[in-house]
């Protein structure tokens, strides 16, 4: 299980550097995200103990680039007739689903880890809360998986790695917009379980909850769900194809 | 080594393959011969655990596809019509991906390896990246890669399919002799590569098993002792019989 799990992690892996993907990838997260912090969330005006400037902006980041990492991971499959040699292995489906995006959350990580020496820099001016800007780094992660079980979800039910990207970007922004005012006022004069609800779902708020260094079960929970619920969903789409 | 029991599929109201049933041996090179639409890659599909079946029994040396889908897979091998590569990985991590997911051991790989690179005439491709390859080193990398664990049962979907005549004599002549200590499947519409390769044929029309018999008594099917008309007036009897 383990070993198959790795095979399709370090093929997919190491995919996003044969392609040349991953240098273009970590240079545009590495731009987004500084000009983000430096202009969006006033790094230099702001006392940014906690690198608050900086993982206010990350959900926009990742909503912008996780459905390129992920669009790929299956569309390229059926695209070019792999899918067919790939399920013909003893693999299980799980195992399939589980490395695929493994890859695309450990290139998050390695996003992220890309950003350290911005903390760092920081360092050497301020006295920061560390444990605060570790938690923020996990609540990252978490985020970004949750972003990389919908895009790969959503990429194995295309053929066509545009329309994956279109799709996934459009499910994320979704996940962000429904807690926006203009939909709570425009529906059922904003009735208070809906709000809750909307509330309940937005990827936002929970992401601003964590970064605020509450430790949040609610807000974790939230992320591990909908990595797991996006990650049944694949196991399902891949298994629906065979029937 | 391979028992097919009753199987059906369809796609909607098209039933593509239709109650099929037989069984295949070790030291068989077994041709699938059809028109076009027959269910031959349909037939595959299911063997290699692609497709689910609607109804019917595929065991594998003895494993349900269904119930032990792992374990039957682990025993075949398929290499579908597209030939179908990783276009970024180069020949020898192509073959190495594909060791792993069979969970071969080092020492397995490099053996297997030199001894394919030499019968397939790899040695000069093996750095080289799939998408380079020229149409028949792809389809040898494909054939490689399939059989990298030696495989019990090996399916080649029109192995020849865009060969130069000593590419295919020699991929033939290599089948051949792998089918003798294995089982070999392959589908064609070339009757020269059935004389060649098969010792049997099954001949699919309308997704129904029409045939199972040896390519040379199905040419005494026909006054004129051949294999050509003999398939044509096999299949246009099906025909006028399903019209």
């Amino acid at each position: 299980m383990t070993r198959n799990v790795f095979n399709i992690f370090c093929k997919e892996f190491g995919s996003y550097f044969r392609s040349g993907m991953a240098y273009f990838m970590l240079m545009i997260y590495a731009v987004l995200s500084m000009v983000a912090a430096f202009f969006g969330g006033y790094y230099f005006q702001l006392s940014n103990y906690n690198l608050f400037s900086f993982f206010y902006f990350q959900p926009e980041v990742f909503t912008l680039l996780i459905p390129a990492l992920t669009m790929k991971l299956w569309a390229d499959e059926r695209r070019y007739g792999t899918l067919e040699l790939l399920l013909s292995q003893p693999l299980g489906y799980t195992e399939l689903v589980a490395g695929k995006f493994l890859a695309a959350w450990g290139f998050c990580l390695l996003m992220l880890l890309a950003s350290v020496p911005l903390w760092m820099t920081t360092a050497q001016y301020m006295t920061l809360d560390n444990q605060n800007i570790l938690f923020s780094y996990f609540s990252c992660l978490l985020a970004a998986g949750a972003l990389c079980a919908v895009g790969c979800t959503v990429s194995s039910f295309s053929a066509n790695p545009v329309t994956a990207y279109i799709a996934a970007l459009a499910v994320c922004l979704l996940l962000k917009v429904v807690n926006f005012d203009f939909i709570l006022k425009s529906a059922a004069s904003g009735s208070d379980l809906f709000i809750r609800i909307s509330h309940s779902l937005n990827f936002d708020s929970h992401f601003a909850s964590m970064i605020s260094g509450q430790i949040n079960a609610g807000s974790i929970a939230y992320f591990i769900i909908l990595t797991l619920l996006g990650l049944w969903l694949n196991v399902v789409s891949i298994g629906y194809k065979r029937s | 080594m391979l028992l097919v029991q009753n199987l059906s599929k369809s796609f909607g109201n098209i039933r593509a393959v239709d109650n099929v049933s037989f069984c295949l041996n070790n030291g068989e090179v077994t041709a699938l011969l059809g028109p076009n639409g027959a269910g031959k890659t349909t037939l595959m599909r299911l063997i290699t655990g692609f497709y689910g079946a609607d109804s019917g029994d595929i065991r594998i040396d003895g494993c349900d596809i269904n119930t032990a889908r792992t374990n039957a897979l682990s025993k075949l091998s398929y290499v579908p019509e597209t030939g179908a590569l990783y276009n970024d990985m180069t020949v020898y991590e192509y073959l190495k991906f594909m060791a792993g997911l069979r969970n071969m051991d080092e020492q397995g790989f490099v053996d297997n390896l030199v001894y394919l690179s030499r019968q397939l005439e790899l040695s000069g491709v093996i750095n080289q990246r799939c998408e380079t390859l020229s149409k028949g080193f792809k389809r040898r990398t494909a054939l490689a890669g399939a059989l990298i664990h030696r495989p019990k049962l090996l399916i080649l979907d029109e192995p020849t399919e865009g060969l130069d005549p000593n590419q295919k004599f020699s991929i033939r002549r290599f089948i051949r002799e792998y089918g003798r200590r294995n089982t070999v499947i392959i589908s064609t519409h070339i009757m020269e590569e059935v004389e060649a390769m098969a010792d049997r044929v099954i001949l699919l029309n309308h997704g129904k098993l029409v045939r199972d018999t040896s390519p040379q008594e199905l040419k005494l099917l026909t006054p004129d002792h051949n294999i050509e008309t003999a398939f044509r007036s096999v299949t246009e009897e099906g025909s006028g019989a399903a019209q």
